[in-house]
């Protein structure tokens, strides 16, 4: 089972009549594989009386009927910690190292977090890669819109590999990507898990000085493909259909977090 | 009015004022929007602290939008420290999803669904022995069929279902989903659920919580007694009979005679080869849920060639559809009563049936006007005299569209207020049940 982006509620009602149906239909176990999992961004009560709907998607799974939930990249891993049945979290880093080390030039590289909270993320491929990393600090004053940005860290004359785990709008992608070349990098490539692409995402793309925009295929974005030549994907599946083989054999999933099948 | 605060999804505004109205209080302020990802969002302008928080929703629009955002708002209350939390649904989400497995009816999602392909409402009439063939060695099995009559919004499972259509004789599935939207709405924080005219009554046992079932019969019966001219003596007709109960309800308190509709699916027995064909391939569910066709209505307790709009030639060779009339209408006025009329074929078929019976005059008398796909377009085409019905759906479109025929619209905001301050102040609920508001 599975669940992208685009029309979101009824893709997680239908999500939800499936399991439900798989449960009165007598399954053994119910795994929903999520990669892209919705309503991940809305993890907290960050204003008074604001929905955690995170928690509530959490609770409707489980209630439905669902017994172990797979998915990619959260958010925030603690996520997690809202279920009562096991969530196993997966990893598109080792893709992305793969890719990075395939098809970029890894020597003259170097990571950028687009904002502090995704600086973990950033700072573990970094090592991965033996890397330098640097940070770019922003200040939001609306969801869905960036503001200011400050750059901490040293990037002249290399090509940036900007890494997070959403591009939504794609506005602060485009912004630090303008930030990076007014700090003389010589090129800024994104690198980004879930590639949501909506409302005008793909006209900022192709007005911004990004060299390359790169997405797992977590949410289906074929036609948004061909009208944006700068994007290109990584193929996760792979990811999805070992953990998948080794959690109905019963075997350890966390070889996949340092590993990517072919 | 003690602690109380009523907020208003986005389905209908206007309801909710007018219960406000009646409340003699503002609307509880709420942004409600989407992010640019279709997620929804929700933001509460006023405090819920310790107060008795009323959701009004109803589920007619985007069904699955209006729904999550129910879910959002019932948990965000209860995550700011609402005292209780109590939905007034006028119409329910996904109420017509209730039957059993064996049911021939509905497909989730697909009932609720705009398309012009809709399966018709069935009655639940004893079926010949012969007919319920459980297995069906063809691998035309009943999802890949459904998966046609429910059009787009399933498009993306149409790839699965292609290889569920397996030649083991499996029965496919149908998902039940009135648990599910009934532990949903519990598991979200809802502590008391409003709603009126559900479809299913049983629908209240799959709650853990209390359920208020109300009633719109009151509102109807004050129409029809003021308005209709020599009610007594009309006809109450039911256009099929699962709403049998609901009409004689009405006939039976307003002492006037009742009819009913009755559809039926008869084999045709005229040829030999449909026969033995029919041993073969036929499945009830199948056959009734693609080919909605029905006789033409010239032909009422006979068994007529039925015409196939929709539906897959190959069955219509077996099964014709009969529509009945039980009861007399000659040179009467009828006043058809349902709960809910979404593609509204079933009251625009029973009306002109009714007037091929020699009826004067048809009143439909509809709860829930869903009017959704084509429904207004046969509205206008059809027999139907006169359109009651409520605001428990936003009907601003509708009464919009439909000038040249004369629309009602009842209200029902002072029943749905009259509840609400019940509820809040302890008091019993049940005298709304016969008096209304």
């Amino acid at each position: 089972m599975q669940i992208g982006s685009g029309i979101v509620n009824d893709k997680v009602l239908e999500l939800l009549i499936m399991i439900n149906a798989c449960k009165t239909a007598s399954a053994r176990r119910i795994t929903a594989v999520l990669p892209n999992f919705p309503y991940a961004r809305q993890d907290r009560k960050d204003k008074s009386r604001a929905p955690i709907t995170a928690k509530l998607m959490a609770d409707m799974l489980t209630s439905a009927g669902c017994d172990h939930v797979i998915t990619m990249d959260l958010h925030a891993s603690q996520i997690q910690g809202f279920f009562d049945v096991p969530v196993d979290n997966l990893y598109a880093e080792p893709s992305v190292v793969r890719y990075i080390r395939e098809k970029l030039d890894v020597k003259n590289a170097i990571i950028v977090s687009p904002d502090a909270g995704g600086a973990k993320r950033a700072a573990g491929l970094a090592d991965r890669l033996d890397l330098n990393f640097a940070l770019i600090h922003k200040e939001r004053a609306r969801a869905n819109e960036v503001s200011r940005m400050v750059l901490v860290g040293d990037v002249t004359g290399k090509t940036c590999i900007i890494v997070d785990d959403m591009a939504d709008t794609c506005g602060t992608l485009a912004k630090a990507a303008e930030v990076l070349l007014e700090n003389g990098a010589k090129e800024v490539i994104a690198i980004v898990t879930h590639g949501i692409l909506s409302g005008n995402a793909i006209a900022n793309i192709n007005k911004s000085k990004l060299e390359r925009v790169v997405c797992t295929n977590t949410v289906p974005f074929e036609e948004k493909l061909k009208l944006c030549p700068k994007l290109d994907t990584i193929d996760v599946s792979g990811v999805l259909a070992e953990a998948i083989r080794r959690l109905h054999n019963g075997e350890s999933i966390s070889f996949l977090f340092r590993n990517a099948p072919y | 009015m003690r602690d109380i605060i009523v907020f208003s999804g986005s389905s209908n505004p206007e309801l909710t004022d007018r219960i406000c109205r009646n409340l003699g209080l503002p609307p509880g302020k709420v942004e409600l929007k989407k992010f640019a990802n279709g997620e929804t969002s929700v933001h509460f302008g006023d405090s819920v602290r310790e107060k008795d928080v009323f959701i009004v929703q109803s589920g007619a629009g985007h069904v699955n939008d209006l729904f999550m955002q129910l879910l959002i708002m019932i948990s965000a209350c209860k995550m700011a420290s609402a005292k209780r939390i109590t939905v007034v649904c006028p119409l329910f989400f996904y109420s017509r999803q209730v039957e059993s497995q064996a049911s021939k009816r509905g497909v989730p999602g697909g009932a609720q669904h705009r398309g012009s392909k809709v399966p018709d409402s069935v009655p639940q009439s004893p079926r010949l022995p012969s007919r319920v063939n459980v297995r069906d060695p063809s691998p035309r099995n009943v999802l890949s069929h459904r998966s046609v009559s429910t059009g787009s919004s399933l498009k993306t499972l149409r790839t699965n279902e292609a290889s569920i259509a397996n030649p083991t004789g499996y029965r496919s599935w149908i998902a039940q989903s009135g648990t599910l939207i009934a532990n949903l709405l519990t598991s979200a924080g809802a502590n008391h659920i409003i709603t009126m005219d559900l479809h299913d009554a049983q629908f209240q046992g799959f709650f853990d919580i209390p359920v208020d079932n109300l009633l719109s019969k009151p509102l109807f019966q004050h129409y029809i007694t003021n308005y209709v001219p020599n009610y007594k003596d009309c006809v109450i007709v039911s256009p099929d009979s699962g709403g049998a109960k609901r009409a004689a309800a009405l006939a039976d308190t307003l002492c006037m005679p009742f009819a009913l509709i009755h559809k039926e699916r008869r084999q045709k027995v005229d040829t030999a080869q449909a026969q033995s064909e029919l041993m073969v391939h036929s499945n009830p569910s199948t056959s009734s849920l693609n080919s909605v066709s029905f006789a033409t209505p010239g032909f009422p307790g006979r068994n007529s060639p039925a015409s196939a709009p929709n539906g897959q030639p190959a069955d219509d060779q077996q099964y014709v559809a009969t529509t009945m009339l039980v009861g007399d209408v000659h040179d009467k006025v009828c006043v058809v009563v349902d709960d809910l009329a979404d593609t509204s074929n079933t009251i625009t078929r029973a009306a002109s049936l009714l007037k091929d019976q020699g009826a004067k005059y048809v009143y439909a008398l509809i709860t829930h006007g869903i009017f959704s796909g084509e429904a207004m377009r046969k509205l206008k085409e059809s027999q139907i005299d006169k359109i009651i019905t409520t605001n428990s759906v936003d009907q601003a479109a509708h009464v919009a569209e439909l000038d040249a025929k004369e629309m009602v619209i009842l209200d029902v905001s002072r029943i749905l207020s009259e509840a609400i301050r019940r509820i809040n102040n302890g008091e019993s609920v049940s005298m709304l049940y016969d008096h209304g508001w």
